[in-house]
């Protein structure tokens, strides 16, 4: 199609105000799906996504729409991530687009990630139209939201008043596409130029690369060079989803759809990587993407140790789908042979951890979660340390450093005296507040990464109701006072255990680990010493008192099968546990540092 | 693995034997360890009561069910108790019939055992209809060890008289408690006031055995009102007395408010402080510890019950009854209708089928039916006699199963010898006084470690 007549936008919102519903609308409204075969929110595929209600893969749809004008447009639709976990993949989406429609909720008004995702749309120089969804909602207030609207930058009426969930404006979103997007500005003659937005694994066609074609075409059977990687194939198939993918012959400047590249591994085919002819290679490449960058890092180890080569499949095949994780082999005197980790943040964590005891059905134990600290060494190395276990011994060390971030926080103003008091207990510095209105303010701080990963956002949540949102972005890297916490089961370091903190929190921490670990080991058949240390100085120290009572008391009338199976059953329940030396430690025990604060 | 134990000297036998503890508690008192003695001077292999058998024989019905009980029992079904005897003596017949010795003769049998529910409930004539058919169908000893189990709430003198010129020389009464709250609490239908009176007429009725059971370790429970029960049950001097703690089992109402938070049971310390305090009361007067929840005077150790203890042979009939046979343990159909319509098919089946041409077991209603491997049967073996004070014959169980105990076992227990939960003493291997506390972490060490399959 002519590329007068192509759009191609997406769709950008703080979590839950109705992007995905929206999307559904515009499938529906087009025709590209009927209501019957809407699978509920049909963009959102893996099971976790919907359980979660977020979007965690980008997913890109091709809609033909006849406009007010009696022209028939391709709208190609992007979805994108809603975490801010995932805002690295959003402006990878961003990237493929000259639009985005804001969504704003008509009964929550602007909140953190709407103001992050806005700044990512205005970086990546796209349109942007602003709809207020949900307007049918007893309590949806759209002037008093239009305004909020108009105080981020935008024109007040430009903004669509929708309902998504009633159809409501539905044609007024796809005209307003129409109008104000403008059409991509590729040229068809040029050599190929195809961006990777992002990628999956098909058992048959190997790796399927989503691309939007920047310049020239792109049909089946071309050979095709991965400007990067250097790697070339052949192309097996081009199309488009609609939803699910379509073949088409050929694929031309300013369209979005995907590339079938016969790839068996997604190392060769990247995402931000550019696709061109081998026979006629574009001389320069697109401006790609920064690797994304993981934040998180956390140990993942099989419960039992047989399971080793399992695990190690199974991360190798989510990697396949999710560039973004990565992982080397650790091993650790406590738990054996594993993984460490890292992730963009705690959610894609926690998705990670889900996917391999969901679909790989693997009894896993994931490590309390750490972040990446700068370690120049006396003799001059700079190191990078994910791993408290690894850090040099103080007498090496010239410094540290840790991650701090930039973090915004929408919220109502009778919170901010007890945001004020977290965010300082977790060594937050305040820059900024800023009115919005009269009731609401929007909070910026600096914060170090390794207090924001351990259960802030959950309190942020529950000091405010639920009515703060939150949102964060890396700021620098800064020297800190920090020491390595170490925890003694019966005398013996537990290295899985240990954690880098800020020494003034030290004593305080190492208590409240110490307590809590005396809470979850179970009593054994002696008495369990369990001691915090900070190098060689014990600051915490508590006794899980040996075991006094184990016994059936009774025969059940000779039913010794009943007996038996009572004792399997324990037996079973132990295998559960993870021995240290001597000493058998839950699971929950490792993580045991999220739940210490402010209980 | 193995870590060196007490138990090592165990693992070649020494040519001389030790003479027998004359203290020594044995299932027959007194005479397997002659029976034992014979057969080791004989050279041969095999415990003599692995011939015989005991008796259980279930009757399922109460008058009310209590809030912690998950026995098969019902309430409200006493319309059925002719019916369900009249099969319980088919079935009686049946096990005769099919377990008679090599040469037709009927079977050794060393005890019976009326469990329940509340087998009070019979008729005397009921019992004595079932007594005589053991009698027909067994070859039951003279001096056979038969008890009964009650309710104190159910029992008059005139009744007591006949059960015990029925033949019943044992009684055994579930008191519980002497506090009227947790009897109230615990849904059981008799007062502190009717197991006195219950106690004293079962002495009229010339029962000069008698075993009272009290649970311990109940929600609200202290350390004090479990001391008075104790004391109260030591005054009345009975022979005999089993002293639970409570176990909150699945399914019963107990079970239900405890997962909602309504009751709490005592923690398991103040539950060890009650165990502990019931070893120091009892022996203070004059009991014998004899088992984990068992103490008895000297001569009235439930010779049933060693039965299990010893994991010999026990034929169990009756609606849900189990029992141990042939390598084999089984349960009967739990429900009394279902049970009574299997006997019958069986019954009448069976006079016109070849018996041997069906499952080695005598019983008659089986609906659960496992053979028990080498295995199994070991640490089955060790995990029940390690209950007995006296704790677990080396040499007996050498002969049994042709191997050592040690060689077995040595290599799994080095945690649970260095907690210092087990010692040896002569032929004897047993829990330590911590140890009998401890049971299952000894217990579970025993069993093989793939669970068997079922």
């Amino acid at each position: 199609m002519d590329q007068s007549h192509i759009r191609n936008f997406c769709i950008i919102a703080h979590i839950d105000h109705g992007k995905s519903t929206l999307a559904d609308r515009l499938l529906e409204y087009t025709g590209t799906i009927s209501k019957r075969e809407m699978a509920e929110q049909i963009l959102d595929q893996m099971d976790l996504e919907r359980e979660k209600g977020i979007t965690i893969k980008a997913q890109a749809v091709r809609m033909r729409y006849t406009a007010r004008d009696g022209r028939e447009y391709e709208l190609n639709l992007i979805d994108t991530p809603g975490h801010v976990d995932f805002s690295y993949e959003v402006s990878r989406s961003l990237a493929a687009c000259e639009g985005a429609i804001l969504v704003v909720d008509a009964t929550q008004g602007v909140e953190a990630q709407t103001l992050a995702n806005l700044y990512l749309a205005v970086e990546a120089d796209l349109a942007i139209i602003p709809v207020i969804n949900k307007i049918d909602l007893a309590s949806a207030d759209p002037e008093k939201v239009a305004t909020e609207i108009y105080h981020i930058g935008l024109p007040r009426d430009e903004i669509v008043l929708a309902s998504a969930k009633e159809g409501i404006g539905t044609q007024d979103v796809l005209e307003a596409v129409v109008k104000y997007v403008p059409p991509p500005k590729g040229a068809g003659e040029m050599p190929l130029r195809a961006l990777v937005f992002d990628s999956k694994y098909d058992a048959y066609k190997g790796v399927i690369a989503y691309v939007r074609i920047v310049d020239g075409a792109i049909s089946r059977g071309d050979r095709i060079e991965m400007m990067q990687t250097d790697s070339r194939t052949e192309v097996l198939e081009v199309g488009y989803f609609s939803p699910t993918l379509v073949a088409a012959g050929t694929l031309s400047a300013g369209e979005v759809g995907y590339i079938a590249t016969g790839f068996k591994n997604v190392k060769d085919c990247q995402v931000g990587d550019t696709v061109t002819l081998a026979a006629t290679p574009a001389p320069e490449a697109l401006l790609g993407y920064r690797p994304a960058k993981p934040m998180v890092f956390a140990g993942i180890f099989p419960v039992e140790g047989d399971d080793y080569p399992l695990l190690r499949d199974a991360l190798d095949r989510l990697k396949l789908n999710d560039a973004s994780l990565v992982y080397e082999p650790e091993n650790s005197v406590a738990l054996g042979f594993g993984f460490r980790c890292g992730f963009l943040g705690l959610l894609h964590m926690e998705i990670i951890q889900e996917r391999l005891e969901r679909e790989y059905n693997l009894d896993i134990l994931m490590t309390a979660p750490s972040v990446e600290y700068r370690v120049l060494k006396t003799n001059g190395e700079e190191l990078f340390i994910h791993n408290p276990a690894e850090l040099p011994a103080v007498t090496q060390m010239a410094k540290i450093e840790e991650p701090i971030m930039d973090i915004s926080i929408f919220t109502p103003a009778r919170y901010i005296g007890t945001i004020m008091e977290l965010v300082t207990a977790r060594r937050g510095a305040f820059r900024d507040m800023e009115y919005l209105e009269e009731d609401r303010v929007h909070l910026t701080y600096r914060m170090p990464l390794g207090e924001l990963i351990v259960d802030f956002y959950d309190q942020l949540k529950s000091r405010t109701q639920g009515y703060a949102s939150l949102d964060y972005s890396f700021h620098a890297y800064e020297e800190a006072d920090l020491v390595k916490l170490d925890l003694l089961v019966n005398g013996q370091s537990v290295d899985a255990l240990s954690l880098i903190t800020h020494r003034d929190k030290a004593q305080r921490q190492g208590r409240l680990l110490a307590e809590r670990l005396k809470e979850l080991i179970p009593r054994q058949l002696f008495e369990v010493p369990i001691q915090a240390a900070v190098g060689s100085h014990i600051i915490a120290r508590e006794t899980v008192r040996a075991m006094r009572k184990n016994v059936l008391a009774k025969c059940y009338g000779g039913d010794i099968t009943r007996k038996r199976k009572l004792l399997e059953k324990q037996k079973e329940g132990k295998k559960r546990l993870k021995r240290v030396g001597s000493v058998e430690i839950p699971q929950e025990a490792f993580m045991a540092m999220l739940s210490l604060e402010e209980e | 693995m193995a870590q060196p134990s007490p138990l090592a000297q165990y693992v070649t036998p020494p040519s001389e034997r030790l003479p027998a503890d004359p203290q020594r508690l044995d299932a027959e008192a007194g005479r397997t360890d002659v029976d034992a003695q014979a057969v080791d001077q004989a050279g041969e292999t095999s415990d003599p009561l692995l011939d015989t058998i005991s008796l259980y024989l279930h009757i399922p019905f109460c008058h009310a069910k209590c809030h912690y009980c998950d026995f098969n029992s019902y309430a409200g079904m006493l319309g059925l108790r002719e019916r369900y005897v009249d099969a319980l003596l088919a079935e009686i017949a049946l096990a005769g019939r099919r377990s008679r010795l090599p040469d037709g003769a009927p079977r050794r049998c060393r005890t019976i055992f009326f469990g329940g529910g509340t087998p009070s409930l019979l008729t005397s004539a009921q019992v004595r209809a079932l007594l005589d058919a053991a009698r027909t169908h067994f070859a039951l000893d003279a001096d056979a060890e038969i008890t009964l189990e009650a309710n104190p709430g159910t029992l008059e003198y005139g009744h007591l008289d006949e059960l015990r010129a029925a033949g019943v020389n044992r009684l055994s009464m579930g008191a519980q408690s002497f506090d009227p709250a947790l009897l109230k609490w615990m849904g059981r239908i008799h007062t502190p006031r009717e197991i006195e009176t219950a106690f004293a007429a079962a002495r009229a009725a010339g029962f000069d055995s008698v075993n009272l059971d009290f649970i311990y370790a109940l929600p609200g429970q202290s350390l004090d009102t479990w001391q008075r029960t104790l004391d109260h049950a030591a005054a009345l001097a009975p022979e005999h007395l089993s002293l639970y703690s409570l176990i909150v089992e699945e399914g019963t109402p107990l079970y239900t408010w405890v997962s909602q938070g309504r009751v709490r049971p005592p923690d398991d310390d103040l539950a060890a402080d009650m165990y502990e305090l019931a070893e120091a009361r009892m022996a203070a007067a004059g009991y014998r510890h004899y088992e984990v929840s068992n103490w008895a005077r000297p001569g009235h150790e439930c010779r049933h019950n060693l039965t299990y203890w010893r994991n010999l042979p026990y034929i169990g009939l009756g609606a849900g009854a189990h029992g141990w046979y042939t390598g084999h343990r089984y349960a009967e159909a739990r429900p009394i209708r279902e049970y009574i319509a299997r006997v019958t098919a069986t019954t009448d089946a069976s006079t016109s089928l070849d018996e041997h041409t069906e499952l080695p077991l005598p019983a008659g209603a089986v609906v659960d039916d496992e053979a028990i491997p080498r295995e199994l049967e070991m640490a089955e073996t060790a995990m029940v006699e390690l209950r007995l004070v006296e704790g677990l014959r080396l040499r007996a169980f050498a002969r049994r199963f042709h191997t050592d105990f040690q060689t077995v076992f040595g290599a799994r227990l080095g945690e649970v010898w260095s907690a210092g939960l087990l010692e040896v003493e002569g032929d004897m291997l047993r829990l330590t006084d911590r140890g009998r506390l401890l049971g299952n972490e000894v217990f579970a060490r025993l069993l093989p470690d793939t669970p068997a399959l079922s």
